[in-house]
């Protein structure tokens, strides 16, 4: 934990790429536990802002701290931080060579050095925990969407990292395939994972979430409990952008 | 194979008397044709050269190949006048193959009439098809075949590993690592092959004086330094043709760059290069043809040295023709090889690169 108690904590990131400023000073603290949930207009920075929890974009200027180290610090050995951080992503990103099986052992194996045998009930451990535990030895291709995106979390949660990221993990799955992703992720909140989580599910957002966030242009314009936020947006934009998706 | 058997016996069935009729005078022109000729020349012996000459130019081989173009012709005009009308489309296609062979059974036919025509017809068989010539160079023959498989193997094994270390340094983000192997690959590719190989021959042996290193030696490295070049390349394009979001999740996971590279960029990358890599290969098996221009020792000659040795013996261009089956002896399996090795790869994965 950081000095403050949170799990995570931006402060005052900025990003840009080239000339285009993406992140405009975002400060951030999330403590454990919680389950923040991200949304906002499509370009207005939430993967961005994501990407830069596990130091994935290296912020232009800004410190991010996680679990009391400082990850913007060129001496901290990322590859070590990033074990504890899992990052599920909108397009899956299995390895197509591996099996679900494989996909999960080759970092248990080369990042944290478990014996072949370990990986493997590791991984068999996580398969069971997102219902895929027969699937160990298909590869992606043929597996569902939901499927894939099922166990690219187990292969993020075998890592048993201290927080999750999920970056519109059901966006490109077809709709009678979203809930079974999103039941995986709210028993992972039930269970006390700490989690941020940017999707468009406002469902999602308001019996899971705990806390939630607007962004809009690189700006965090509103945060507070998802229902009150959803009642009663205080800003412009907020307002807005919720008369579209509600 | 039944399944291949079946699929041809429904297309047979679909197919109209005559649209078979056309495609099997297509087929009789050309087997009549080539087969033909070939059958006539084996029987009456393929040696020596004046008895090649005396069947090609026989009344009995002008028979075979009149026979072959009355019915090539015949299928040509039946097929493409008659292929529109025909019911189905296994019809349309057997009289469209028939007229295809046709058309290559007299193009054959006529190219062989025309070569028998010429006036000094009789010198160039004697100086392309005197087997007999070949006798005492026999066993050398398939120790030159031996060479020019050795030394490609050995030079494409140089060039993937050279060629794999020197992607990952021109994909590097930094200039100073970078900048070298883009140099070295540019120099290897922007100059000829066979200027490499005389100055490495040059330069190492007769220059610095090396001379118990072997030219073959020499030339198996060279040929490898150059291939390593080209193979950087195959390899670079196909590390960056894999979506960005694997090296991501990899690095999400812990893993540090050569990690990812190791064992999720790379394994994938290799998979999509196959074919340009193949291609490669089989232009370096010809290229070893060029080693021929350093002084190779007697036992360390390749096929095209094997050739044009025996060509100065002999005064006789056959060892070349034969030298050119050689490496098509080589060539073709291997492509072979790599395409069914390709399939096999991309059964079980469907996702990739397919
Ligand atoms: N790797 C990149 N290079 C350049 N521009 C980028 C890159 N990633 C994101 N951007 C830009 O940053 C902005 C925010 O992108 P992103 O964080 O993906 O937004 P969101 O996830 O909210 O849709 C967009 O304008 C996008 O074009
Ligand atoms: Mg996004």
């Amino acid at each position: 934990m950081n000095q403050d108690g949170s799990l995570v904590r931006l402060e005052n990131i900025h990003k840009c790429f080239g000339d285009n400023l993406v992140l405009k000073g975002i400060d951030l603290a999330v403590k454990p536990e919680q389950v923040v949930v991200v949304i906002g207009p499509s370009g207005s920075g939430k993967s961005t802002l994501l990407r830069t929890i596990n130091l994935l974009e290296e912020p232009t200027q800004g410190r991010v701290w996680f679990n009391g180290t400082n990850l913007t610090d060129i001496r901290t050995d990322l590859n070590k931080m990033r074990t504890q951080i899992g990052l599920v992503f909108q397009s899956f990103n299995l390895f197509p060579h591996k099996t679900a099986m494989g996909n999960i052992t080759v970092a248990l194996r080369k990042v944290l050095k478990l014996s072949d045998g370990e990986a493997r009930e590791r991984a068999l451990e996580q398969l069971e925990h997102v219902g895929l535990r027969e699937k160990a030895d298909a590869y992606p291709s043929q597996l569902s969407g939901g499927q894939q995106q099922r166990v690219a979390i187990a292969r993020a949660l075998a890592m048993r990292p201290k927080l999750m990221l999920f970056d519109e993990v059901t966006s490109a799955l077809d709709p009678e395939l979203v809930k079974e992703v999103l039941d995986t992720m709210k028993r992972l909140a039930d269970e006390g994972m700490t989690m941020v989580v940017v999707t468009h599910e406002m469902g999602f957002a308001r019996e899971v979430g705990t806390r939630l966030l607007f962004m809009d242009d690189g700006k965090v314009l509103e945060d507070g409990q998802p229902k009150s936020i959803f009642s009663n947006p205080t800003d412009e934009r907020t307002k807005e952008f919720l008369s579209h998706v509600l | 194979m039944t399944a291949r058997l079946e699929r041809l016996r429904d297309w047979l069935r679909e197919c109209t008397p005559l649209s078979l009729v056309i495609l099997a005078a297509g087929g009789a022109a050309l087997a009549i044709g080539i087969l033909g000729t070939l059958v006539f020349l084996a029987l009456e012996g393929l040696t020596p050269s004046t008895e090649l000459v005396e069947t090609l130019t026989s009344q009995s081989e002008g028979a075979i190949l009149y026979t072959a173009i009355a019915l090539g012709v015949a299928a040509i005009g039946s097929g493409f006048l008659l292929y529109k009308r025909m019911p189905t489309k296994a019809a349309r296609e057997a009289s469209v193959s028939g007229a295809a062979l046709g058309l290559q059974a007299v193009l054959f036919a006529l190219l062989l009439l025309w070569f028998r025509s010429g006036e000094k017809f009789d010198i160039f068989v004697r100086l392309f098809f005197s087997f007999d010539v070949l006798g005492p160079f026999v066993d050398q023959f398939l120790n030159a075949a031996k060479n020019t498989i050795v030394m490609a193997f050995l030079a494409q094994a140089l060039g993937m590993v050279l060629g794999l270390f020197l992607a990952m340094l021109v994909l590097s983000n930094r200039v100073a690592v970078r900048a070298p192997a883009r140099a070295y690959i540019n120099f290897m590719r922007g100059t000829p092959l066979l200027v490499q190989l005389l100055i490495g021959y040059l330069g190492i042996v007769t220059g610095l004086g090396f001379r118990e290193v072997s030219v073959f030696a020499t030339a198996t490295v060279i040929l490898g330094l150059n291939a390593g070049a080209y193979t950087a390349e195959i390899f670079r394009a196909g590390i960056q043709s894999l979506e960005r979001g694997q090296m991501e999740a990899s690095r999400s996971l812990g893993m540090s760059y050569l990690q990812a590279m190791r064992y999720v960029v790379v394994p994938q990358a290799v998979r999509r290069v196959i074919p340009p890599l193949t291609n490669e290969f089989v232009i370096l098996i010809k290229d070893t043809s060029l080693v021929a221009f350093l002084g190779l020792s007697f036992v360390q000659r390749e096929l095209l040295a094997w050739g044009r040795d025996a060509y100065a013996e002999t005064f006789n261009s056959t060892p070349f023709l034969v030298a050119t089956v050689g490496y098509l002896l080589v060539t073709l399996p291997l492509i072979r090889a790599v395409s069914a090795l390709e399939r096999k790869l991309r059964s079980g994965l469907v996702g990739i690169g397919a």
